[in-house]
């Protein structure tokens, strides 16, 4: 299965490339240059971004700055999704780098969360991590891993480490021989169309016929709307992590190999871009 | 073994239901919201609570931790929410919501909550932590996430202040099963806010509790066989 291991390292190691610009608003002492930055696919803005906020600092003045928050073409960025969804949401169909602006004053309080600082970044990955466990497994695996296991995700997550991360994490990923798969899928569907953030639902990896569930039945299950009639054009843009992947894959594949580290199968869907 | 649908999302809207039929009998303002492109939705409340109050003396953590009990609620006479005992120079009026939510992930409710000035502007985490009792605070001190965060609400997509779910099943267990053994009506809903409601300032009238008995024939509000060890693990 060497094939799909590679895939493990190819959806850990995705960057987006993206120009961070201070909001013209800001008070400055001199001028800013943009700022350049690989970003993780499946990390989250307030994590990786220590090193945009001290270059915009040094042409501040500390009574200009208060909590940063970023924003593309209007839109708050929600740093606790993860950027490679951020991304795809929002941007996927724009020339790169990825055009970012960041603020220091004004936080919109209605749209975003307040992130003061990395344990509450933590606080939240583990959330979901926990939360996946208990679709999968009754949060019996998580809840059986020590201290320094759940921390060791998260520091795997927070310093770039595969090999740490996966380490623990393929203890989550695994199910008894005796079923097929996870008890239910841990997934969210993002639409830009609705007005709720996203769609998450009790789903089978594995029908009562033993047979396993594709990524189309899910949908068709979970949001009709967004897949083709058969004899019909294709409506929408189903991605996860940037790619589309043939409705046909089995959920459970897809639940092993494209997760994000927080255990959820992020998907999207956009309507399709006119040619 | 199907446990899987023990607290499912119908069970959930069904005592919700009966949680707020008696809402409305009393005026105590709960409401069903639906959700716009779901046939699911949520249970919710406004209320305004003066800040900047005189802490007020309870008579001990044992008696306020009986009094989150429904069957035991008949033993201790309810605490008045707005009792002031001095009068401070400068009182706000904070609006509160409260939203109840289904978390098919845990298949427990879960309680959403914010709040703002009249004005509009938001209360920040430390202030809604001033307004936790004792009792509880200890306890939801434990970890990251047996705690108090911030979240984006699942319907609205807007921040709220979360009481992390993950415990729940936990103490309500062994209410459920006390209930079974002694052939009690419970409302869910109503057992489970009477618990997790006082953290964040939301207490329920004690007629809730009653409400759930209606279709009993013997009320029995002396039994004290029923132990508060729920309550030591919230």
């Amino acid at each position: 299965m060497t094939d799909d291991k590679d895939v493990l390292r190819d959806v850990w190691f995705g960057r987006i490339p993206t120009c961070f610009t201070l909001y013209q608003d800001e008070i400055t002492e001199r001028e800013a240059e943009p700022y350049y930055l690989l970003l993780p696919r499946v990390s989250y803005l307030t994590l990786v971004t220590d090193k945009v906020k001290k270059h915009f600092e040094k042409v501040m003045r500390q009574e200009d700055i208060s909590e940063i928050w970023f924003e593309y073409e209007g839109t708050p960025l929600k740093w606790h999704y993860p950027i490679g969804l951020l991304f795809d949401l929002l941007a996927s169909s724009s020339a790169l780098p990825w055009n970012i602006t960041v603020h220091f004053k004004s936080f919109p309080e209605k749209d975003l969360l307040h992130c003061p600082s990395k344990d509450v970044i933590e606080a939240h990955f583990m959330s979901c991590v926990k939360e996946a466990d208990a679709l999968k497994h009754k949060s019996q695996v998580i809840n059986e891993m020590q201290k320094k296991d759940h921390k060791q995700l998260w520091m795997g997550l927070q310093n770039d480490r595969f090999d740490q991360f996966w380490a623990i994490n393929r203890k989550l990923m695994e199910y008894p021989a005796e079923e097929n798969g996870f008890r239910y899928i841990p997934f969210r569907i993002y639409q830009t169309t609705t007005e709720r953030p996203f769609i998450r639902q009790l789903f089978r990896p594995v029908a009562t016929d033993d047979q396993l569930h594709t990524l189309g039945d899910l949908l068709k299950e979970v949001c009709p709307s967004a897949v083709a009639p058969e004899d019909g054009e294709k409506k929408n843009q189903v991605r996860i992590h940037g790619i589309e992947p043939v409705l046909e894959t089995p959920l459970q594949w897809l639940r092993e190999h494209l997760s994000h580290p927080d255990n959820f199968l992020h998907i999207r869907i956009i309507p399709q871009p006119a040619d | 073994m199907e446990e899987d649908e023990f607290f499912g999302e119908e069970t959930f809207q069904h005592y919700c239901a009966e949680f707020i039929k008696h809402s409305q009998k009393i005026g105590d303002g709960w409401e069903w919201r639906t959700s716009k492109d779901c046939s699911d939705g949520y249970m919710c409340k406004t209320q305004f609570q003066i800040k900047n109050r005189t802490a007020v003396s309870h008579r001990g953590t044992s008696a306020r931790v009986q009094t989150c009990l429904p069957m035991e609620e008949a033993l201790e006479p309810p605490l008045d929410d707005f009792e002031v005992t001095e009068t401070t120079t400068a009182t706000e009026v904070i609006k509160y919501e409260y939203h109840v939510l289904y978390s098919c992930s845990y298949q427990v409710p879960v309680l959403y909550f914010r709040a703002s000035f009249l004005d509009g502007s938001p209360l920040a985490l430390k202030d809604i932590w001033e307004g936790v009792h004792e009792c509880y605070k200890t306890r939801l001190l434990h970890g990251p996430w047996d705690t108090i965060t911030q979240q984006e609400h699942p319907i609205l997509g807007q921040p709220f202040f979360v009481l992390h779910p993950c415990k729940t099943n936990e103490f309500m267990t062994p209410v459920l099963k006390n209930s079974q053994k002694f052939n009690r009506n419970v409302n869910y809903i109503t057992s489970w806010l009477s618990m997790v409601g006082p953290a964040v300032g939301l207490n329920l009238p004690l007629s809730y509790a009653r409400a759930a008995f209606q279709d009993e024939g013997n009320v029995d509000r002396q039994d004290s066989s029923i132990e508060p060890k729920s309550l030591e693990e919230l």
